[in-house]
């Protein structure tokens, strides 16, 4: 009899969970393994896409595989049979944030970027920070929690070039199961940064050396591109030049550390006019967006981060020289001459890697014009088309990855919480099971 | 228009003038018969300066919102709320139509860089104005040459007696009132976010603009307390000092009951009198504590004792929210605070985004500090004392309420610096600190379009460089084009056409905010506006 009661009860409270939690939390898959397909139906969804809609109101999308199957407005759609269908009421659903700037991806015994910063040379292009990743680490824990599903892990700016960044989901525990791409990007830092190289050596010298570095590197790629196209004599193997032979065939870019008007127009001359490289401005503030023009017309997107105004005070208005009193909100000054590639990082942990989201509000409080979604398309579409990652994330379309933020409103906003996220269609953190962690 | 506003000031001065003029015989009658006339006479009083903000939406921050409304001062203090106000000749009035009125935000541990501006004294060493890192050393080594380094005599020597509290008490006020700059521009960027009233060293300051007068708001309200595990030494001696006053208390008491005045005193000696004014209530006893054995102490300290404490930081204070609760506990905290537990526990710790939230369900009072409480000014946004509000925003991330998250940097802070009586809400009787804004004070999106203070204007974003070129306001109708003082009565309804065009270009709401302003409010303003 008593058994009876207790089991009555249990019952009971199995109940309530399911009519209170976010729609079926208590079937809510567990283990790593790939999900049986899914469909989730919110109040709004901001799919980012680069053709069509950027919002469904009261819509579902189909999840299979780890892959988004379709989105259709909820009215008139039925659920194909077999599909676990989640109600998750007024909740919001919008696209995975991605950070192309991170160096919290891994940690070592004594500081985050403590691994990821080897100062041998002036410029490093066989470094890799690929060997420095680590899965579960808890910025990436954290990040997760903050929406933030890939992350371009790179090394810091000690040197002109710091090696190759690798490109990274945030959620899962194998390296292999996170990895999108190796190398992510060639990191170059121009004048400004590198710390480590700044006294003795002028920007003369730096351009010069960053210039012959590259020059070489492409000629080893082209020597390699030549022997795979028409054979011949194999050419010798220099692991410090390989990645070139990544940049000249475009299946990686070079992510840029620039700021300051005229270091900006040489990383676009440079990288972009004369080697004819994929490229991104990485940072791109004090005074960058001076160059907004020419950036837009080279079709170079600007992922704007950790900084987002240029200050009018003592130091700071001097040293950008943009001639503006006042608080000139970067994303603003990209946008109003217009450029439209504009993004958001959080060079982590310079801002806490779960906090890209507020790059996006304070670029919208500073002045960005934010009617066509900008906002969210900067924290995921945008830096998806920059690092050449388009055709698996950055937006909700039909065949990309499920990589599904739901939030309880406006996901740039700091008052939204971030109430579960997929990856890949699978729940890497669901606040009511894993406890709010952000 | 400019010069139309500078009307009621012209009027107020030539009023002056007058009165100077009239013989001295006449003056002094007038004055007698002031103060025996009741209210309503003083109310005619012509030197009276009136301050109206018009036709906003108030957010008193005691739970009501008065849309539309009036909110008029006399001379500083706020006088009346509501609609349909009655407005003395010569009011001066702010058009506020369209927009939101808050109570003046308080910030606690405010960088001292806010009131000291160009005479903040030379900086320590390590300061970087780059980096925008507050020079208060965080190990509060500024105060290090009270210590004589020798610990004996200390412990003798630095027991403050009555008149030791009084003075010291006294000094810093004078220091702070004497460093005070009221045209620097960290003070206008502080007005620019809103914020009307500041700690400056455990003290009240009034962030006044262009004059000096009154900026003091009051003694300091908190008591430092160490009682820190890091340091048994403190420990030891706030739990003697605390048992001494207790017991000095206890003697005074009987003392008093005996009601024999030829007997002696009880004696103070060796009672600290900082400890005997916390355990009267006169002042908060404060502990920097984050640590949740730190807080868990404190709070059996302070139910031990019964005096209330302010926690700074509070961390864990999530894990241990109830004894808190119980133990009338103040908490000041940062909610993006971000410290993994430590792996070795196995208990729950570390820092929690739901920190705030669960602490206010348990009773405790919480204010809320961004992370840096100086000025963030090398290009980072969004996490110092210019975002005290987007930081309130954290809170409610993480489950605090609306409400909640807008008392954590008005009332809450107010009441722990001893000044609840005169700011953080809106009331009548209370000092005229509002904040104009063009929509929820907790949209990151927000800007403060106005700051009154002691119902002067202070901060019009228009006519600062700051960030008068991101969203210009949009310049709306005459709030009354008859303008002359007693005339307004005549201009009705003409403006209702154009109200709607302005309307439309007033700066979005929150997405999820669900109590937008419609066209109904604004058609509510409007009828304030005819009756003015």
């Amino acid at each position: 009899m008593g058994c009876m009661a207790s089991m009555r009860t249990g019952l009971a409270v199995v109940t309530a969970t399911c009519l209170t939690a976010l729609g079926a939390s208590a079937s809510l898959p567990q283990s790593a393994s790939t999900p049986g397909p899914l469909a989730l139906r919110a109040a709004k969804i901001l799919t980012c896409a680069q053709e069509g809609p950027q919002v469904v109101d009261q819509g579902v999308v189909l999840i299979r595989d780890g892959k988004i199957e379709a989105i259709e407005r909820a009215r008139g759609f039925t659920v194909p049979a077999g599909y676990e269908v989640i109600d998750l009421g007024e909740r919001w659903l919008a696209p995975g944030f991605i950070d192309l700037h991170c160096h919290e991806a891994g940690y070592s015994l004594y500081s985050q970027i403590n691994d990821l910063n080897d100062v041998v040379y002036l410029t490093n292009p066989g470094l890799r920070a690929s060997v420095a990743a680590k899965p579960g680490v808890f910025s990436m824990r954290r990040a997760v929690a903050g929406g933030v599903t890939s992350v371009l892990y790179i090394p810091g700016s000690g040197s002109n070039i710091g090696g190759a960044g690798v490109l990274l989901k945030t959620g899962f525990h194998r390296f292999e199961e996170n990895l999108i791409r190796d190398p992510g990007s060639m990191k170059l830092a121009q004048w400004g940064n590198p710390e480590s190289w700044t006294i003795g050596v002028g920007m003369t010298f730096e351009h010069w050396n960053t210039r012959n570095t590259i020059r070489r590197g492409l000629a080893y790629a082209k020597r390699w591109r030549e022997f795979e196209e028409s054979g011949g004599a194999e050419p010798e193997r220099n692991i410090q030049f390989d990645i070139f032979r990544d940049l000249l065939a475009k299946r990686t870019q070079v992510s840029t550390h620039t700021q300051m008007y005229q270091v900006v127009l040489m990383t676009l001359t440079m990288i972009r006019g004369e080697f004819e490289l994929d490229v991104y401005l990485d940072h791109s503030s004090i005074g960058g967006w001076l160059a907004a023009e020419m950036a837009r017309d080279m079709g170079v997107p600007a992922i704007v981060g950790p900084r987002s105004v240029d200050p009018a005070t003592r130091g700071m208005i001097e040293w950008a020289r943009n001639g503006h009193e006042g608080f000139r909100g970067l994303a603003a000054g990209y946008q109003e001459r217009g450029m439209t590639e504009i993004g958001f990082n959080t060079d982590s942990p310079v801002i806490a890697q779960e906090q890209l989201h507020v790059n996006a509000a304070m670029a919208v409080r500073y002045g960005m014009n934010e009617v066509g979604l900008e906002s969210v398309r900067g924290l995921t579409i945008v830096p998806a088309r920059a690092a050449g990652i388009d055709h698996l994330v950055g937006s909700l379309e039909v065949g990309k990855q499920a990589d599904i933020l739901v939030t309880t409103g406006h996901p740039a906003d700091p008052r939204t919480s971030m109430e579960r996220v997929y990856i890949e269609g699978r729940v890497v953190y669901d606040a009511e099971r894993d406890g709010r962690q952000w | 228009m400019k010069l139309l506003k500078m009307l009621p000031f012209l009027s107020t001065a030539l009023v002056g003038l007058a009165w100077f003029g009239a013989p001295a015989h006449a003056y002094a009658l007038q004055d007698d018969e002031a103060e025996a006339e009741d209210e309503e006479a003083e109310d005619e009083d012509e030197s009276d300066a009136w301050y109206a903000i018009v036709g906003g939406d108030v957010y008193t921050g005691t739970g009501a919102v008065l849309r539309g409304a009036t909110v008029l001062s006399k001379n500083g203090k706020i006088k009346e709320i509501g609609h349909d106000l009655f407005l003395p000749e010569g009011t001066e009035k702010l058009d506020a139509r369209g927009m939101r009125v808050y109570p003046g935000l308080v910030a606690l541990s405010a960088s001292s860089r806010l009131t000291k501006g160009l005479f903040q004294a030379e900086p320590e060493p390590d300061f970087d104005p780059h980096l925008g890192v507050d020079n208060l050393h965080p190990d509060g080594r500024a105060n290090a040459h009270l210590d004589t380094g020798n610990e004996e005599y200390d412990e003798v020597a630095d027991i403050p007696t009555d008149a030791d509290v009084l003075v010291e008490g006294q000094l810093l006020r004078q220091e702070i009132a004497d460093s005070f700059d009221p045209f620097s521009q960290y003070l206008v960027l502080a007005l620019s976010t809103g914020i009307t009233t500041a700690e400056q060293s455990d003290t009240p300051v009034k962030l006044k603009r262009d004059e000096i007068k009154d900026v003091d708001m009051g003694p300091k309200n908190v008591y430092s307390l160490n009682f820190s595990l890091s340091n048994p030494n403190s420990r030891r001696q706030t739990r003697e000092k605390l048992e001494k006053a207790s017991d000095y208390l206890r003697r005074m008491k009987a003392w008093e009951a005996e009601g024999d005045k030829d007997k002696k005193e009880p004696s103070k000696k060796g009672v600290d009198m900082n400890y005997v004014r916390v355990l009267r209530g006169e002042v908060f006893a404060a502990f920097n504590a984050n640590d949740r054995e730190e807080l868990l102490d404190i709070a059996h300290l302070a139910q031990r004792y019964r005096f209330r404490p302010v926690i700074n930081g509070c961390m864990e204070g999530w894990t241990v929210a109830s004894e808190l609760g119980r133990a009338g506990a103040y908490a000041i905290v940062t909610p993006r605070t971000r410290s993994p537990k430590s792996e070795e526990l196995v208990r729950p710790g570390g820092s929690s985004i739901e920190n705030a939230a669960i602490l206010h369900s348990h009773g405790v009072q919480v204010a809320v500090i961004p992370g840096n409480t100086s000025f963030e000014l090398n290009g980072m946004t969004g996490r110092d004392l210019l975002h005290l509000p987007v930081e309130a925003g954290f809170a409610i991330r993480g489950g605090l309420d609306e409400r909640a998250a807008l008392d954590s940097i008005t009332t809450i802070p107010a009441r722990i610096l001893g000044v609840d009586h005169r700011v953080g809400t809106l009331e009548a009787g209370k000092d005229m600190d509002a904040i104009i804004t063009d929509g929820d004070l907790l949209h990151y999106q927000t800007f403060v379009q106005y700051t009154v203070v002691d119902g002067k204007l202070v901060y019009d974003k228009e006519e600062e460089i700051f960030f008068a070129h991101i969203r210009p306001r949009p310049e709306l109708p005459a709030l009354d084009p008859g303008e002359e003082p007693g005339e307004a009565e005549a201009v009705v309804d003409e403006e209702a056409p154009a109200d709607e065009d302005a309307e439309e270009e007033a700066p979005p709401e929150s997405e999820d905010d669900d109590e937008g302003e419609g066209a109904d409010d604004q058609g509510a303003g409007e009828d304030d506006d005819g009756r003015l």
